[in-house]
């Protein structure tokens, strides 16, 4: 991709977020004067301000799978041949529009790789999540700095880590040096006029050698999937890990690698639209069953699942992908302060006093 | 016993459950601390609440005291299972309100002098005043010494502000006009997740798990992310507290959108108070006004 590297210039960001978004739905992460602590994902609008020092709260999977989305629409209509009958009539949910996601992580972009392993390679297709992957980039910025909440590189992550990325943008302090990164991300290119020159390329390199050196986080889980497998009976651990769990929402719903939902039938009078909404593991309702019968009855049982699903089930299934991606935002979001790190760190050492 | 332990990293403590005194090291106390702990004794599935049950130990704040008196109020919880250590609180750090002052740097760790807070971030050193960082709820602080304990730990406190003064931030909102208000609420409200962590936080919330929001026979609330859906859940859960609440600050504290939901109860505790002239969790004899029935009743 050697001759599309283009330059933006802290001070042109907004205008050519602005052009972008005349061409695509581009999503920035921005943060109120008030609140500066909250950054989200937001569709760009003319006057915000991204913010692309600080990682955002809550991760950008929403662009994708968003929060609650419509499958189809029903209308029941008596059939006029036969009053005791009723006919319904189906439609299609609006189809997504081309879309940047500008301004993600290398944690965030690992988490659209796992969604698209679930949901696009089989062996069931989301048709509907496929429609919109097919039809976005994503715009990764370079981390430059780690907190202590984060862990990227400990599963198969890291600060320089372009997999699953489109456009690789580096911060090179007054501005932003943008690569391609493969041929989906050439005509955004087009859309950037001033080419990046010899200084600033030089620089960009710099960074990026930096962040490539990097290692962040200590965690080792090579072996958590049988580790959890282990410890899975000990209640006694789960309640010394999880103890403190409120079993609220917060972990799954800032994390950019939870997936799970929820499909409602919401019907007014004769109209209704089915809808798929985020659900939570941590949720009681979760494995309620009709009966009345949950096998998840604590929340020790649920959290325990969430290390389970992460770091267990889904390498299993998906040919050993980690189903965590490292940001930290549950760490940091979490009202108690439970670290998801500590919980997978502990599940080896039951192993090696066994052996 | 529960109390606090050290948490990721000095700026964050976690819930600790000791069943046993070699573990006692453990505990810390610091204005980290934020976490009230009275609602593990009626959510928690592993503090025993049966017959014959040892007690149980907990660590409270002035305001998580209220919480545990209220919860005896209600008897959901008995006076004589429990042994309070109660601390007098200074007041919590905001961790909102711990911002670098150097663009990009994280926060590395946290030192605290009497009244100067120092922050070694990555980019450097910064002093902050204590008085600066204190949660919105410690700035209206009345009860910082445990209302309830078998033990103090610590200095009494003097409480931050004045009985006339403790509705000065709800007072505020009402002197907007109501196009204002409601504008206010949208904005805020509008930010919600419906992730529910303000109810499972609130110590007095015990039945999150069969709540109302998330029934489905009947369905009281839809799976939409509107603003009527959410006003809906904010509303019910504020009701359900009407009387109740003993303004802990959790439910706010928890939001990971910011939302300063602890202002809708503060408001019925206003009305509550003029009315009723009743405060939730002072008083172990009393009981929540909309929990009994007085004819005698002259409030309303």
């Amino acid at each position: 991709m050697g001759n599309a590297i283009r330059y933006i210039a802290l001070d042109k960001l907004t205008r050519v977020l602005g052009r972008l978004s005349e061409i695509l739905d581009v999503w920035v992460p921005t943060a109120s004067e008030e609140k500066k602590r909250l950054v989200r994902f937001m569709p760009y609008q003319a006057g915000m301000i991204p913010e692309l020092v600080e990682q955002s709260t809550l991760g950008p999977k929403g662009a994708l799978l968003p929060q609650v989305e419509s499958l189809f629409r029903f209308i029941y209509e008596k059939d006029p041949d036969d009053a005791s009958h009723k006919r319904v009539e189906l439609e299609d949910p609006v189809a997504p529009k081309p879309t940047l996601i500008f301004g993600v992580r290398p944690c965030d972009a690992r988490g659209f790789l796992l969604f698209d392993r679930v949901f696009s390679a089989g062996p069931h297709i989301d048709g509907l999540y496929g429609a919109r992957r097919d039809l976005t980039l994503l715009a990764t910025l370079v981390c430059l700095e780690e907190d202590a909440a984060c862990f990227c590189s400990s599963v198969g992550g890291g600060p320089a880590d372009r997999q699953g990325s489109d456009l690789w943008i580096t911060p090179i302090g007054d501005g932003y040096v943008v690569e391609a990164l493969n041929d989906r991300a050439l005509h955004v290119m087009d859309l950037l006029e001033e080419p990046a020159n010899e200084l600033q390329t030089a620089a960009a390199t710099k960074v990026q050698q930096e962040a490539a050196e990097r290692r962040v986080g200590n965690l080792i889980c090579d072996q958590s999937r049988s580790n959890f497998l282990q410890r899975f009976d000990d209640l006694n651990y789960w309640q010394q890990m999880a103890g403190q769990c409120l079993s609220c929402g917060i972990c799954t719903f800032v994390c950019p690698t939870c997936y799970c939902f929820s499909i409602t039938d919401e019907l007014k009078g004769m109209r209704g639209e089915r809808i798929r909404s985020w659900d939570s593991c941590m949720f009681y309702t979760y494995t309620l069953e009709a009966s009345g019968h949950n096998p998840r009855p604590t929340r020790l049982e649920r959290y325990r699942n969430r290390i389970g699903h992460k770091f267990s089930y889904i390498p299993e299934k998906y040919e050993g992908i980690i189903g965590c991606c490292g940001c930290g935002r549950c760490i940091r979001s979490c009202p108690v302060s439970i670290d998801i790190r500590k919980v997978v760190e502990n599940l080896e050492e039951k192993a090696h006093a066994c052996a | 016993m529960i109390g606090w332990e050290t948490g990721y990293d000095t700026l964050h403590t976690t819930p600790v459950f000791i069943k046993d005194s070699s573990e006692i090291q453990r505990l810390v106390w610091n204005p980290f601390c934020a976490q009230n702990l009275a609602g593990y004794l009626v959510k928690s599935p592993i503090v025993p609440r049966g017959e014959g049950s040892k007690k149980i130990g907990i660590c409270v704040k002035g305001c998580d005291s209220r919480s545990v008196v209220a919860l005896i109020q209600e008897k959901l919880v008995a006076r004589d299972m429990l042994f309070i250590f109660g601390i007098p609180c200074r007041g919590v750090i905001d961790l909102r309100k711990l911002i670098p002052n150097q663009t990009g740097a994280k926060i590395l760790s946290v030192r605290l002098t009497d009244d100067q807070v120092e922050v070694e971030h990555s980019k450097g050193l910064q002093h902050l005043a204590f008085a600066d960082v204190l949660m919105r709820k410690c700035k209206r602080c009345r009860y910082p010494d445990p209302v309830i304990h078998d033990v103090l730990l610590g200095e009494s406190v003097l409480p931050r502000i004045e009985s006339h003064e403790l509705y000065q931030d709800v007072a505020a909102i009402e002197r907007l006009s109501l196009q204002e208000r409601l504008a206010f609420w949208q904005t805020e409200l509008d930010r919600c997740l419906r992730c529910y962590a303000c109810r499972n936080a609130c110590p007095l919330c015990v039945c999150q798990d069969r709540c109302i929001a998330e029934t489905r026979d009947p369905k009281w609330l839809t799976q939409y992310m509107n603003l009527p859906e959410k006003f809906m859940f904010h509303f019910i859960h504020a009701l359900h507290l009407a009387g109740r609440c003993t303004e802990c600050g959790e439910c706010e504290r928890v939001c990971p959108m910011e939302i300063p939901v602890s202002l809708i109860k503060e408001e019925l505790n206003k009305i509550t108070k003029e009315l009723l002239d009743f405060e939730a969790g002072l008083d172990l004899e009393g009981v929540p006004p909309l929990l009994t029935f007085s004819p005698a009743e002259t409030g309303i």
